[in-house]
């Protein structure tokens, strides 16, 4: 299949990169896929299809430590305060209440996983 | 930055969570400090939660502050005689003559979700212009919006946000808190500065609410709590 040709910087979408930790009440362990339906969830229910689809929002996979239960989310530069407010009314995940702890909002990658890194 | 979240129920008032359970949270989250609210009726109860604060501030190095919150114009009364007794006076937004009588009075701190269980937002222009003149913040409640849902929590944010655009206005203090009656209701400042973002303020005024705002407060307690202090505005000079 023939890869699309890249943007030009200039047109390219700025990306934002939110790294967070997820708190539960006893310590349980979370799954990326318990995580990433709540968090679709609660931004459909919060924003709408239509929000979504402005903050064009993405749970990264690799980046998600469930010994640390902590992950990456990434977003345009435009919707950062949606995405954060969005976390912020994720109550529980099943049965467990849980609370986001946001660890460092950053432009690239590279970046927050260093400082995510160095702190834990 | 310092941030401080001061509308917090422990079990000492309709809360669920003990005083050290919100203390070791609100230090997970990055609070420099936070504020109790309890309510007049029960006296020793009050005392009882001041002695636990002043145990847990030591223990956990951090700030813990007292308010006590009036529900009646009878109460707000009562409260106003006894200002040195606590550091924080709230009001619970509701009523409307509570609003109001809130929004004129120079003691007290904090006017809390003016817009609570109303079909309008409790607010107007000249109770924005008062709260500006007597230096009566606002209050965001983030549980509000935590604990509604699909058409009641797009009027609550409605509503807010009608009183965030009067307080702009006005250049009425604001001040966004969790609310919290659990400590597992507690929220990062990340996220309660976004949603002051989201309900109409600039980053910075947002960023202030949670931390200028409660620090020209607490400097406001200092003062009171000093021997001089009389009334506001009146100080014992000589």
């Amino acid at each position: 299949m023939k890869i699309l040709k890249m943007v030009v910087p200039t047109l390219r979408e700025k990306n934002r990169y939110i790294a967070f930790e997820v708190i539960s009440e006893t310590g349980e362990e979370f799954t990326y896929s318990d995580l990433e339906s709540a968090v679709w969830n609660t931004m459909l229910d919060f924003l709408g299809e239509e929000g979504v689809s402005k903050t064009s929002v993405w749970l990264l996979k690799d980046s998600w430590d469930q010994k640390k239960q902590t992950g990456i989310i990434r977003c345009n530069h435009k919707s950062v305060q949606d995405v954060v407010a969005s976390l912020g009314l994720i109550d529980r995940l099943g049965d467990n209440r849980i609370t986001f702890k946001i660890l460092k909002i950053s432009g690239t990658i590279k970046s927050i996983k260093s400082s995510t890194s160095k702190k834990g | 930055m310092a941030f401080y979240d001061l509308h917090l129920h422990s079990e000492f008032s309709e809360g669920k969570s003990s005083v050290e359970d919100f203390a070791k949270r609100a230090k997970i989250l990055g609070f420099r400090g936070i504020c109790f609210a309890t309510y007049y009726k029960d006296r020793k109860r009050v005392d009882r939660l001041k002695k636990k604060a002043a145990e847990v501030s030591k223990k956990m190095g951090i700030d813990i502050f007292i308010g006590l919150e009036a529900t009646t114009l009878e109460e707000l009364k009562k409260l106003m005689n006894n200002r040195r007794e606590y550091d924080i006076l709230l009001v619970r937004g509701t009523n409307l003559d509570l609003n109001r009588k809130a929004v004129q009075t120079k003691e007290v701190d904090i006017l809390t979700h003016p817009e609570y269980n109303r079909r309008d937002s409790g607010l107007n222009h000249v109770m924005a212009k008062l709260a500006a003149k007597n230096k009566v913040a606002i209050e965001i409640n983030f549980r509000e919006i935590l604990q509604s849902s699909k058409n009641t929590r797009s009027h609550i944010m409605h509503h807010i946000q009608k009183n965030v655009k009067l307080c702009k206005k006005y250049k009425t203090p604001i001040i966004i808190s969790s609310g919290a009656v659990s400590h597992l209701q507690m929220k990062d400042p990340a996220i309660l500065i976004s949603m002051g973002c989201l309900l109409g303020l600039e980053l910075s005024k947002a960023k202030g609410a949670l931390s200028k705002t409660p620090e020209n407060m607490i400097k406001m307690i200092k003062e009171r709590q000093d021997k001089r202090w009389v009334r506001p505005g009146v100080k014992v000079v000589r």
